[in-house]
């Protein structure tokens, strides 16, 4: 039987066998150590945040008695000006009022032994 | 709001050029800016701890200023004397007398004292604060040098009330977590 015709035959030994296996090497460290590593600088950065909380409490304490030590100085400053303008304030209300009869000069409108500032400042 | 103008004199400053009454005796005023202060604080706070105590609690009784002018006078004085000692400012005249009854050893705030003071450290110190946002913080170095030496010459050391137990204070840590944020 013959039509001209040859019939394609596979190689001889035949096809190599196809290669549908998987073939991804293992680079790098494995899961564990990522994880591991990514928890150990957490844990560092959080212990740190933690110590740098304790440190700043301290600082804040440092800073609140820095002012606290300077309170008194700068009080007795202040207070040391508040008298003088208040003496003076009130040499001018004796020199204004002095032809008032029954004036009290410096009385407080308040029915109270408290210190209560005055509240009004003639410039 | 019950008003709409600030608490502030903005077009003529508040200046009464009375003087004090003449009743109250003069004591010179610190004159010295807020840098200063700061750095030689926690010594005043040492030094003073007596008058400054009194004062408040002569203040706790009452506001008025009048009241405390005596125990204001002393803690001026006070603080004058460990600027003076700190600073020895040649033109500050209320220099403390020398104590004679004590010995030596711990007269330890007296004009001898002022020769050997510690006016570099203190000027590094406080002249770091000034440019430093003054932050304690910024300024370690110059601070243990001028904590050094007034401990030294002073015989006063910087403590904090209220620090933890058992471990270093904040201004003597080795390693601080918190410093300058540029290096």
């Amino acid at each position: 039987m013959s039509h001209g015709f040859k019939q394609d035959m596979p190689p001889a030994g035949g096809y190599e066998s196809i290669k549908y296996k998987r073939n991804l090497p293992i680079r790098g460290p494995g899961g564990v150590v990522v994880f591991g590593a990514v928890a150990a600088v957490c844990a560092f950065g959080f212990w740190r945040v933690g110590k740098g909380n304790l440190e700043k409490r301290e600082l804040k304490r440092e800073q609140a008695w820095s002012r606290i030590h300077l309170v008194p100085a700068i009080l007795a400053e202040q207070d040391r000006d508040a008298y003088r303008r208040q003496q003076a304030a009130l040499a001018r209300e004796r020199e204004i009022m002095k032809d008032v009869e029954g004036w009290e000069v410096g009385k407080s409108p308040y029915n109270t032994a408290r210190y209560t500032p005055s509240t009004i400042v003639v410039l | 709001m019950s008003t709409h103008r600030g608490a502030a004199f903005l077009d003529q400053p508040y200046v009464d050029p009375n003087p004090l009454p003449s009743s109250v005796p003069h004591v010179d005023e610190l004159g010295a800016t807020s840098a200063p202060l700061k750095s030689a604080s926690f010594f005043i706070g040492q030094h003073c701890k007596d008058v400054n105590e009194d004062f408040m609690l002569c203040k706790a009784e009452n506001r008025d200023p009048a009241h405390c002018l005596k125990e204001g006078r002393k803690v001026t004085r006070c603080a004058a004397e460990v600027y003076v000692v700190l600073l020895h400012l040649p033109d500050l005249p209320t220099l403390p007398p020398p104590l004679p009854t004590q010995s030596p050893a711990d007269s330890s705030l007296s004009i001898g004292k002022i020769r050997e003071s510690c006016l570099a450290e203190f000027d590094a110190h406080w002249q770091c604060l000034e440019k430093n946002n003054q932050y304690f913080q910024a300024c370690r170095k110059p601070e243990r040098a001028l904590n050094q030496c007034v401990f030294t010459k002073l015989n006063l050391s910087k403590t904090i009330p209220g620090s933890p137990e058992g471990q270093p204070q904040v201004h003597e840590k080795k390693n601080p977590i918190f410093t300058r944020v540029q290096k």
